[in-house]
């Protein structure tokens, strides 16, 4: 298959890595909301994960920054619209009905900021950041397409769980699912891995010893995966 | 309309909220700019249906298919020999003046000579049942997509509405359109050419080649190599576009032959076009058929390229060009509608019956002074159609935008996009002017 064009690639990987980081926020503050029961200040380890001062007065007004201040760039509902947005312009590749679903997530979204009870709200939104998954695999026959998406789904999700501190076993799960996304991409293409980054990454996540020692070095690879190869001094 | 009908409005009004929410979840707006800023709209969507009886539709689809031959014949004529204009059928002045004739597109013949592929002309129903041709438009018309996912999810929220009446299925539209783009294949992929996201029609144009398996693209990632067109993809290559369905106007095209500054466009489109190696829908320059006072002249190509009496009728339509005619509009100026030839969109279209006796003198002296800028229209009487406004229904004004697709042969979309205003007292039906849409039901018997 060869009508990828640059601009759509693009989208296509950020339309997973925003899908991707909706749910792991929304699974997060989930726990968070569930050990606000017993605890005054759930959110704090939460915000140490990412360098994030702490300015809420208590764990509602940060529960509402995070889920629905589309301001806040880590919050549930900028980046479900981030993720729609790359959507939009991919209706041919992904269907007009796996799109349907991220217009879903924004409403169920926007319906739960009124609610009463916001753990039972969120439930659907769940199911159908599920639904769109299973939409895109139903939809999409190119597996070129399909895996632009899923290295940016990995690559985020293994991002994100480093950041808050996952134990290794489903840590390497994930750099397992990224690997094997990343060997799938033809030689000439915007997400052809950088040998030396991913050399790094794999070192680091192959023992639970140096992943525990070293996750800021698996982030810094992450993060240059797609350098090409001269730009590493 | 046929009684049996109305019993099955009850379902469908009933089930109005769900048929809402549906086109809610699949996205179905429209873009607009007010003061300058984009804003994406969900287009109001009425649940009653416009309902056109077999044969009423039999007629109505003869009248087009007559009238769009016609008007591709014309645009063939216009571009090599102009033998209208050389046997006095219309005047120079109208073809040259015209915005829409591009000199750059003489002599060029498309593939297969279709000019106007994909046609959207607008009708009003009189309410003594007979059909009026309001406006051709031959460039870039839109609004199939609606009524094609409108119908798709009330066919999910109201099934015994079809189940017990005899409609025609309109759900082949996007079948039809890629015959059409394969008629017009000069070797290579279909594909959609969008301005981008922020077009007022961006639903369309994706939804438009999802459903025909084109690609959708944008200017910046096209090139002219060869006299061929290509798309620059992602690993480094290039695949070669056979069709281009392009939704920008002719001037934006390609600033190599049109507007220079052109920021959409792509260079030298219009090289390969002229090689016969890309289909462009619809041919550029177009306009020259579809602008307003040549709306005035189409019963006369009828008749001139086809021998044939006109089928569909214009509205009653004066021309202040003719001494006869601008007499008569300037006398009678408080009841014609009075539209400016350059304006689309529903915009610089006028009631005299609006206007106070300052602003009639002010018209008509521009009229006096640039006749040929405007034409002028009595009103249609047209038929209202119901609505449902807060659970009531009211009437409005609805006009029909009829799809005509000219491909092997020229064939008439059995449905059509309905618009109708949500003003009691305006007759404008554009969705840019707060215009909503309802289903068309072409009965099958």
């Amino acid at each position: 298959m060869g009508t990828i064009s640059v601009e759509h690639s693009d989208r296509l990987y950020w339309l997973g890595r925003y899908t991707e980081r909706t749910f792991t926020t929304l699974k997060a503050l989930q726990k968070i909301i569930d050990g606000m029961i017993d605890q005054k200040l759930a959110y704090t380890d939460y915000l140490a994960y990412f360098d994030l001062p702490d300015v809420y007065s208590d764990n509602m007004d940060f529960v509402r920054s995070f889920l629905y201040d589309k301001k806040n760039m880590n919050s549930v509902a900028h980046n479900i619209r981030r993720s729609y947005d790359n959507g939009i312009v991919l209706r041919e590749e992904i269907s007009t009905d796996s799109l349907s679903f991220l217009q879903m997530a924004k409403d169920t979204l926007d319906k739960a900021g009124a609610s009463e009870n916001v753990m039972l709200s969120l439930l659907p939104l769940e199911d159908i950041l599920y639904a769109f998954w299973g939409s895109v695999n139903e939809h999409i026959y190119d597996d070129e397409i399909r895996n632009i998406i899923y290295i940016g789904k990995t690559l985020e999700r293994l991002d994100l769980y480093i950041r808050m501190g996952y134990p290794f076993g489903i840590v390497e799960k994930e750099s397992i699912r990224l690997m094997k996304n990343l060997h799938r991409v033809p030689k000439i293409s915007p997400y052809r891995y950088n040998t030396q980054y991913l050399s790094d990454l794999v070192e680091v996540l192959g023992t639970e010893e140096d992943y525990k020692k070293h996750p800021g070095k698996a982030l810094e690879s992450l993060n240059h995966l797609f350098e090409r190869e001269e730009k590493r001094a | 309309m046929p009684e049996f009908i109305n019993t099955q409005f009850t379902q469908a009004v009933g089930n109005a909220v769900e048929i809402n929410e549906l086109l809610r979840r699949y996205g179905v707006k429209f873009g607009i700019y007010k003061n300058g800023v984009f804003k994406e709209q969900f287009f109001p969507f009425d649940p009653i249906p416009r309902v056109i009886a077999a044969e009423d539709f039999r007629s109505i689809e003869k009248g087009l298919v007559q009238r769009v031959n016609a008007l591709n014949e014309f645009l063939f004529d216009i571009y090599h020999e102009k033998k209208i204009v050389s046997d006095g059928i219309i005047p120079e002045d109208f073809i040259y003046i015209s915005k829409g004739y591009l000199a750059q597109c003489e002599g060029i013949t498309p593939k297969n000579r279709i000019y106007s592929h994909i046609s959207g002309i607008d009708l009003v129903q009189a309410k003594n049942g007979e059909w009026f041709i309001l406006e051709d438009n031959l460039r870039i018309p839109s609004g199939a997509s609606y009524p094609l996912i409108a119908r798709a999810l009330t066919r999910i929220a109201s099934p015994a509405a079809f189940l017990e009446n005899k409609i025609r299925d309109n759900r082949n539209y996007a079948d039809m359109l890629k015959e059409i783009m394969e008629y017009s294949n000069c070797g290579g992929i279909r594909a959609i050419l969008t301005p981008g996201r922020y077009n007022a029609a961006y639903f369309e144009h994706s939804y438009l080649a999802e459903h025909t398996g084109s690609a959708l693209v944008q200017n910046d990632e096209l090139f002219v190599e060869d006299n061929m067109l290509y798309q620059r993809t992602y690993s480094g290559g290039k695949t070669r576009i056979g069709v281009l369905y392009r939704r920008i106007s002719d001037e934006y095209l390609d600033p190599l032959t049109f507007l220079p500054g052109s920021l959409i466009g792509i260079p030298n489109l219009m090289e390969a076009y002229r090689s016969g190696n890309v289909g462009i829908i619809n041919a550029p320059g177009n306009g020259v058929a579809d602008d307003k006072g040549i709306y005035y002249f189409v019963p006369k190509m009828i008749r001139y390229y086809l021998g044939e009496e006109p089928i569909l009728h214009n509205a009653p339509t004066y021309l202040p060009f003719y001494d006869d005619d601008r007499k008569y509009v300037t006398d009678n100026l408080h009841k014609l509608v009075i539209k400016d030839v350059s304006e689309a969109g529903g915009y610089g279209v006028v009631f005299g019956n609006e206007l106070s006796s300052e602003k009639l003198d002010e018209l008509k002296q521009t009229i006096l002074a640039e006749p040929r800028r405007f034409i002028a229209q009595e009103v249609i009487d047209f038929l209202d159609l119901p609505i449902l406004d807060n659970g009531e229904t009211v009437m409005r004004k609805a006009d029909l935008r009829a799809f005509v697709l000219s491909g092997e042969t020229t064939k008439v979309w059995a449905s059509g996009l309905t618009r109708f205003s949500r003003n009691p007292d305006s007759f404008v039906v554009n969705s840019s002017q707060g215009g909503g849409f309802k289903d068309t039901w072409v009965l099958s018997q």
